[in-house]
């Protein structure tokens, strides 16, 4: 168990180092350097101005140097500008340099600097990483048990009425991606000329003018405001496990212990809560920890669409700006929270079922 | 909810008063029956001793069955002349001064408005950017929504005949936040900022070239010379009509002494306005609050609060969180959305300005356009009215290619331009590039999009191989000078001189277009000598017609700007998209 663990955790180390260094290769580009480079001094400079900006600071010499320097494994850049002020990654301009120790990667617990944010990389990609959480937690709450029910209702008799209408639901929203859903649901709920809420507002059904709110802000998390972000990135997760969960409960249902129980004379509502449940639950358990890494994918095409100021807004306006900093600060984040995902599920799935011994 | 009220006689000669008056704290519609939005106040009058006469008779033996009611009301000739007389009354009572009074002091304004990183003011380069540092920091001159210039820091200023000496006067009595005075020296010392052309980007250095000694790149010594405590005098080595504009211009922000050079203004924020900054999120928001312990020396700004709200540069949220009440104003309404805003029941606020769309060519940066005849002919391809119609919904009015506004004081009429799309194609063979693709390049969305569109559509029916490359926000305004033909927006500016000497002539700052004509440089020099705008006007009349001849841009058509502010607000819309925080208020 123990060695598992740690390879797991090596093989993190690994791609969090692969996947950081093409970020990093990517946005260090010349042309992403003169973009940073102008939006930071100002859209007006000339050619040679953006190059001695991107020289003094500190985005010369090599990428492999500045990856190092990042990773703070190579001593932090340092020199002085025109004017005379001293400039480095360590300190900050005009202090003295001789204070500032001489490493400060991410080994040291220095994210960097994020010029977007204008401020250090950690506590704020910290408060978007909460905001998204918030926004994960109703998420999970919504969905587990909606598919859960779901997929049990469907798969406990199969080829039924009900297994079919379901199915037809789960195939459908799973079909919808969420820059679909996400756009009809505030086409549909949430604007004051198109969809439901005009009529709505006029028969006088709603005090506003929309039914639900289109954009949504961690500094006021509402049901009015968190409705429809929270359903966009369900409904896709809803019917992927609800699938999931159907094919594992009909299995189950086939099995031989059920016609067993039932043939010894026990009730279907006993045979499905007692016999079947736990181990229909075995497959669905994996999916849900494999949503993790795809609700990721959802939060950033939902945060920008309802603007909601989390991680996935922050990973498109940090790519948008190239920020450097805070874009590796992002795949970090994002590296850690697929492989613990994986990680927790592979681990849990041991104690879900006896058969699977992790060597 | 009646919180007053009160019996009046309808006319003197009354021996009891007949009339009943309820004042109500809010909008009342039909008895309360309907529900009305805003903010407001009622006041109900009603006849108490009317002479009309109803009936009220049964209808049938059943007891459960109702009565037939017949009011008859104004039946009787003395009553519509009694209610008349109310009405008067009534209107009266709501003219008293207490009632009619305009700004109120107190209260908070949500503004939709992207949020950037502030930055050193003479860096600055989007107004939103000094709409936020504008709660602190003021300047010398304004310009005001109506085109007038207003004093602010300065009380008065004068200019000789020939705009080479300007006297400044500053205004007595204001302190920075920090307790300090606002003296002659702070005048100096942010005319030594400006007129810092060793600094990148520093927009203000092209602007003073009077004031520059051309080897330092700096102030020249004497340019600007504290004659006492109050007094300033600029002596300009040449002469330079648009000092005035210059300085009211939004990167001309006054910043204080113990200002660094290039550093963010919200980090210490020293100034004289009435706000100061309690957060700024780029991307998110920006939270102006009444500056403590400060003595404004314009008096109360009215409002407690601004708050910015980023809600990124899609206008759909914009209307979104107009709706469910998350702002109460915005910073622009474009496009579609002015029909949406509408429906919300928002005020619309409309300006008539010389901002303007841009589609250029670069002779600079592409062989195609280097020849004149090739340029006249894509200009003279596109007719200004379609582009207009199709790609700003007839939103301005049709514009000139020469980039002279008839808002501008110095606009001279010239002939109207004949538009032939039949001769394109034949120029572009007689040049030898027949075949060649044109790529305009735009930026993504919005009206700069569609009139793009426009553009390369009316270039496309003309025969010509043309192909339209859309970028984002991001990574357009990268480049934008550079682009071999491409599309601009351009801010309105108070005089025509000032967009022209930045973006044409052969040493503007903002020359996008590659163009240097030598008879164009000489005019301008001429133009900005003549303070008289009447007098300036003989020199327009050539810059216009050299502008418009040399093809290079495609400028079809003025735009109105627009915002809305939800009703219960006073917001001014100002041509330059300034936000003069201290003319806000609750209604």
């Amino acid at each position: 168990m123990l060695i598992f663990v740690a390879r797991r955790l090596g093989l993190m180390l690994l791609s969090a180092l692969v996947l950081t260094f093409v970020v990093f290769y990517l946005t260090n580009l010349p042309p992403n350097l003169e973009k940073l480079a102008r939006s930071e001094g100002s859209v007006r400079m000339t050619d040679e101005a953006v190059a001695q900006w991107i020289i003094d600071n500190g985005y010369g010499g090599s990428v492999i140097g500045r990856y190092g320097q990042w990773l703070g494994v190579v001593p932090g850049w340092s020199n002085v500008d025109e004017k005379g002020v001293p400039r480095g990654r360590c300190f900050a301009a005009g202090s003295d340099p001789a204070l500032a120790p001489s490493y400060c990667g991410i080994l040291q617990g220095d994210w960097g600097y994020s010029t977007y944010f204008r401020g250090p990389v950690l506590p704020n990609l910290g408060e978007k990483l909460g905001a998204t959480g918030v926004l994960m937690l109703w998420v999970m709450i919504v969905m587990i048990p909606t598919s859960l029910l779901i997929g049990i209702l469907a798969g406990m008799r199969e080829g039924s009425r009900t297994d079919r209408v379901l199915s037809t639901f789960s195939i459908a929203t799973t079909a919808t991606p969420e820059y679909v859903s996400g756009v009809v649901l505030v086409a549909l709920l949430a604007s004051p000329v198109t969809g439901l809420s005009p009529l709505l507002s006029e028969w006088g059904v709603i005090d506003g003018k929309i039914l639900f709110q289109g954009a949504a802000s961690p500094d006021r998390i509402t049901f009015w405001s968190f409705t429809l972000p929270v359903l966009t990135i369900a409904l896709y997760g809803i019917g992927y496990i609800a699938r999931m969960t159907r094919a594992s409960m009909t299995e189950v249902m086939t099995a031989q212990y059920i016609r067993t129980a039932r043939l010894k004379g026990v009730g279907f509502r006993q045979v499905v809560l007692r016999h079947a449940l736990r181990n229909a639950l075995i497959a669905p358990f994996t999916v849900i920890m494999l949503q993790f890494p795809w609700l990721l994918n959802g939060v950033v095409i939902v945060e920008t669409l309802f603007n909601y100021k989390g991680f996935g807004w922050t990973l498109v306006v940090a790519a948008g700006n190239n920020d450097i900093n805070l874009l590796l600060g992002c795949s970090v984040v994002a590296v850690f929270v697929v492989l613990v995902t994986q990680l927790i599920s592979d681990i849990g799935y041991v104690f879900l079922n006896p058969r699977i011994r992790l060597s | 909810m009646a919180e007053a009220g009160g019996f009046v006689r309808s006319d003197p000669g009354r021996e009891r008063p007949n009339l009943q008056f309820h004042f109500i704290p809010a909008l009342l519609h039909d008895h309360g029956r309907r529900t009305a939005w805003g903010y407001g106040l009622t006041l109900h009058v009603c006849d108490l001793l009317p002479k009309s006469r109803g009936t009220l008779t049964l209808t049938s033996p059943d007891p459960a069955a109702p009565p037939r009611i017949r009011a008859n009301y104004l039946t009787h000739p003395e009553d519509l002349p009694v209610l008349l007389n109310a009405l008067k009354i009534g209107r009266r009572v709501l003219a008293a001064p207490a009632l009619a009074q305009e700004a109120k002091v107190g209260g908070v304004l949500r503004c939709a408005m992207e949020v950037k990183g502030t930055k050193d003011p003479r860096l600055a380069d989007w107004p939103q950017i000094a709409n936020v540092y504008r709660g602190w920091l003021e300047y010398l001159i304004q310009y005001n929504a109506d085109g007038t210039f207003e004093g602010r820091l300065l009380e008065s200023w004068e200019a000789n005949a020939d705009a080479t000496v300007y006297t400044l006067k500053v205004r007595p009595g204001v302190t920075w936040n920090n307790g300090d005075a606002f003296t002659a020296d702070d005048v100096v010392r942010n005319f030594a900022r400006w007129a810092d052309g060793n600094v990148e980007g520093n927009a203000m250095a092209s602007r003073f070239p009077g004031l520059v000694d051309a080897a330092t790149k700096s102030l020249r010594e004497g340019a600007v010379v504290k004659v006492d405590d109050m007094t300033v005098q600029l002596n300009m080595s040449e002469s330079d009509v648009a000092v005035v504009p210059n300085l009211s211009d939004y990167p001309a922000a006054v910043v204080h002494a113990s200002f660094v050079d290039g550093e963010d203004p919200s980090a210490n924020p020293i100034g004289t306005g009435p706000y100061v900054p309690q957060e700024v999120s780029v991307g998110q928001k920006a939270v102006l609050v009444r500056a403590p312990n400060h003595t404004w020396w314009g008096g109360t700004a009215p409002l407690d609060e601004i708050h910015y709200i980023d809600f990124g540069t899609d206008p759909s949220t914009m209307v979104n969180l107009a709706a469910s009440d998350e702002i109460d104003a915005n910073y622009e309404t474009t496009g579609d959305f002015i029909e949406q805003m509408d429906a919300l029941g928002w005020k619309k606020l409309e300006i008539v300005t010389a901002a303007t769309i841009v589609v250029r060519m670069n002779s600079a940066t592409s062989d195609l356009y280097k020849d004149k005849a090739v340029r006249q002919a894509i200009q003279l391809a596109v007719d200004p009215k379609v582009v207009l119609e199709l790609g700003y919904n007839n939103l301005g009015t049709t514009a000139e290619n020469h980039h002279s506004c008839p808002v501008h004081p110095e606009y001279a009429p010239l002939p109207a331009q004949a538009f032939d799309a039949s001769k394109l194609v034949p120029a572009l063979e007689a040049a030898g590039i027949g075949g060649a693709e044109i790529e305009i390049i735009s930026l993504d969305d919005g009206f700069e999009a569609t009139t793009t569109a426009a553009v390369v559509a009316q270039l496309k029916d003309a025969g010509a191989n043309v192909k339209h490359t859309v970028m984002p926000g991001s990574t357009f305004w990268n480049d934008w000078q550079k682009y071999p033909f491409s599309s601009t927006t351009w801010n309105h500016r108070p005089l025509a001189v000032q967009n022209m000497s930045l973006a044409y002539t052969s040493t503007g700052s903002w020359n996008e277009t590659g163009m240097a004509n030598a008879d164009f440089d000489a005019a301008m020099v001429a133009a900005l000598s003549l303070a008289d705008a009447d007098a300036r006007r003989e020199q327009m009349a050539k810059l216009q017609a050299i502008l418009q001849d040399e093809g290079y841009i495609i400028q079809p058509y003025w735009r109105s700007l627009f915002a809305h502010v939800k009703e219960g607000f006073n917001v001014e819309r100002h041509p330059s998209n300034e936000h003069q925080h201290y003319k806000w208020s609750l209604a």
